[in-house]
């Protein structure tokens, strides 16, 4: 029961290490799909966010984009900050100027959408800090000079809609306004500029080829496909996939160690019988099977115990590490797919077939007689 | 009393300017990426200079040439980054020059980032905290380990990871521990039975079996500190290669060695004692199929 339980504990590290490594890839792809933009614009060098950095001339941009005829919807996106004042308050907020129409940014839980000047939409997070209400009207800057205290880009608008940012933190306070009413609180610096440019492409277009494009003909951006993102992150957080690796592998080790020894120890203590079975004219082939099956057997009853003890393991570290800062709500590192399961389950039943190996070809070459000898004598 | 202004810069190569250049100090990274030695002169400049090809490219009428002026300096230094664990994960190059140089070039003014104050040995860092935002105007002072813990949030989730995974592993080295072990002394049965038919009190043979456990605990206990020592110091050098960095990844320490094989004789001697006791109360005869 112990060796089981032991190869149960194997089985859902080797189950989590799984998901792990093929989790957090599939959770950005799908996060990144989510609403049907394959191919993002960000300044040039620079991730889409990761740098306060623009993109300069937005019109003639899209004009570029709009001549190729696999582009078939441009949301182009500004980033910013804002300060609501609330009484003596200053409550500060990460703000998106974009256009309601094509927007890929947040899905509207309840109100309007900002289809005004003067509308604006806000997260939960928001709203809560400012103990606002769908309605409201609210003061909103987009600058604020600590050595005067005094605010600019300062404008009255009207919350309309809570929405769920897609790509937000948890603990993010957020908003969203139509592009051109945030240009026009930001002044000249920000005219024109977008942080972001989201493309679909048209249905059948291979998106890898029209990111070649883009970035042929718009030195200034650098164009991210899903493929990618998924590289670029990859890349950063190949530090996961080698643990799960390494682990994994570890695991898988244990397991094959554990099975293999639990059917050595039951092949010696059954040694008499073997050679019975053996003597009787039990084929060699049938005793390695009935041995390797033992080793399969027990493996696939600890993977089974191990798929409930691998899923709460991986629901707790999911939510260690989903306290990320700046991490999206949606992105999971331990994401259950049945794929994983299945792998998991098929590397533990071939370590069970040879785990199996060494103990059958043991019981396999015993000498009959001499065993059968020693077995009378003892 | 240090003044720090953090900018993004390009740099274009090469330069042939000759010229009363300032200097400036630039790390391994991006001088092995753009091929840069002591000596060499570069052009900075606040913006990317594709961002002006794209603007004439795309908008003829509306190109504006920008307001921030390009300087020639020369690369006076290479410099190895310092151990920091919040840059690891990012791919950025980085350039030290003079303030006024940057302030200049970035059109930043007469503005910085931060101010960071070294204070004398003995100092009531407290007191002058609340002296500095009692009479600043415009920003605030922290102290620099209260920063530490604000900017460290990442590496604080990773710990918490780390630490997690390290007790399930723990509880599963644990039960494979003491799985193997109680296997092991299964597979003496018939010794622990010549040895209570020859008279040896059960006792004995308990005491026996415990310590010939411990023993193989401890030899175990051996192997995988070098193991874990050997793996430590290729985790280092992998890592410390992937990110260019000096950090270590992976430490030995004695404490956690102690541990490691405190717990492992533990274990040891308590798979010993289940194991034993068991086989010690069954009969002899029944430990030899009788």
């Amino acid at each position: 029961m112990l060796a089981v339980l032991g190869v149960a504990i194997a089985a859902a590290m080797l189950l989590d290490m799984v998901m792990l490594a093929t989790g957090m890839r599939e959770s950005f792809r799908q996060l990144l799909l989510s609403r049907g933009f394959d191919i993002r614009l960000a300044p040039k060098g620079t991730l889409p966010f990761d740098t306060d950095a623009t993109i300069p001339s937005v019109g003639a941009i899209t004009t570029v984009l709009r001549s190729n005829p696999d582009i078939r919807e441009i949301s182009p996106v500004l980033g910013s900050s804002i300060h609501i004042s609330v009484g003596a308050r200053d409550v500060s907020a990460s703000v998106l100027g974009i256009d309601p129409s094509v927007q890929g940014d947040y899905e509207l839980v309840s109100g309007q959408d900002a289809l005004t000047p003067e509308s604006m939409v806000a997260n939960d997070s928001l709203i809560r800090r400012l103990g606002a209400r769908l309605g409201d009207t609210l003061t909103v800057a987009t600058g604020y000079d600590p050595q005067t205290r005094s605010y600019s880009g300062q404008r009255q608008l009207v919350l309309t809609g809570r929405v769920r940012f897609i790509y937000g933190a948890t603990e993010q306070s957020s908003a969203a306004v139509r592009r051109e009413t945030l240009e026009e609180m930001s002044g000249d610096q920000q005219r024109d500029r977008a942080s972001l440019f989201m493309i679909r492409v048209r249905q059948g277009a291979d998106p890898d080829r029209v990111r070649e494009w883009i970035e042929s003909y718009i030195p200034t951006v650098s164009a991210i496909s899903v493929a990618t993102a998924i590289a670029q992150v990859d890349q950063r957080l190949s530090y996961f996939r080698q643990l799960a690796l390494i682990l994994g592998s570890v695991s898988l080790l244990v397991g094959f160690l554990l099975v293999t020894t639990l059917v050595t120890v039951s092949v010696n203590e059954r040694s008499g019988e073997i050679a019975v079975m053996r003597a009787i004219g039990v084929s060699r082939n049938h005793v390695v099977q009935q041995i390797v099956a033992e080793g399969v057997a027990i493996s696939i009853i600890g993977a089974l115990i191990g798929l409930g003890l691998g899923l709460a393991t991986a629901k707790y570290l999911n939510g260690i590490l989903s306290t990320f800062p700046g991490l999206p709500m949606a992105i999971d590192f331990f994401l259950f797919q049945p794929v994983a399961a299945w792998s998991a389950l098929g590397l533990l039943t071939a370590s069970g077939i040879a785990a199996g190996i060494y103990p059958a070809w043991r019981a396999a070459s015993l000498p009959i007689s001499e065993t059968l000898r020693r077995e009378a004598i003892a | 009393m240090l003044f720090t202004l953090v900018a993004t810069l390009s740099l274009l190569l090469p330069q042939t300017q000759q010229s009363a250049a300032r200097t400036i100090a630039i790390d391994e990274t991006l001088a092995a990426q753009a091929k840069l030695k002591v000596g060499d002169r570069v052009t900075l400049l606040a913006r990317p200079a594709a961002e002006d090809f794209a603007v004439m490219t795309a908008t003829p009428s509306g190109y504006n040439p920008g307001v921030a002026p390009a300087e020639t300096v020369i690369v006076a230094a290479i410099m190895r980054r310092s151990a920091d664990p919040s840059q690891i994960a990012r791919a950025d190059l980085l350039v030290r020059m003079h303030l006024d140089q940057l302030q200049q070039i970035s059109g930043y003014g007469d503005r910085v980032d931060r101010f960071a104050v070294a204070t004398r040995p003995g100092a009531n860092v407290g007191r002058l905290l609340d002296d500095i935002n009692g009479v600043a105007f415009g920003f605030r002072a922290y102290r620099s380990r209260d920063i530490a813990v604000e900017t460290s949030r990442t590496f604080q989730v990773v710990s918490r990871f780390h630490r997690a995974i390290g007790v399930i592993t723990i509880v599963a080295s644990s039960v494979f521990l003491l799985c193997i072990m109680v296997l092991k002394v299964e597979e003496r049965r018939r010794d622990i039975a010549a040895l209570r038919l020859m008279g040896i009190s059960r006792s004995s043979v308990v005491k026996t079996i415990i310590v010939e456990a411990a023993l193989v605990s401890i030899l175990g206990s051996v192997l995988g500190v070098g193991l874990g020592w050997a793996a430590s110091l290729l985790v280092n050098w992998y890592y410390q290669g992937i990110y260019r960095t000096p950090l270590q990844f992976s430490i030995v320490t004695p404490s956690i060695v102690a541990a490691s094989v405190a717990l492992s004789l533990l274990l040891g001697a308590l798979a010993g004692v289940l194991a034993s006791v068991r086989l010690a109360r069954t009969p002899p005869l029944v430990l030899l199929g009788r």
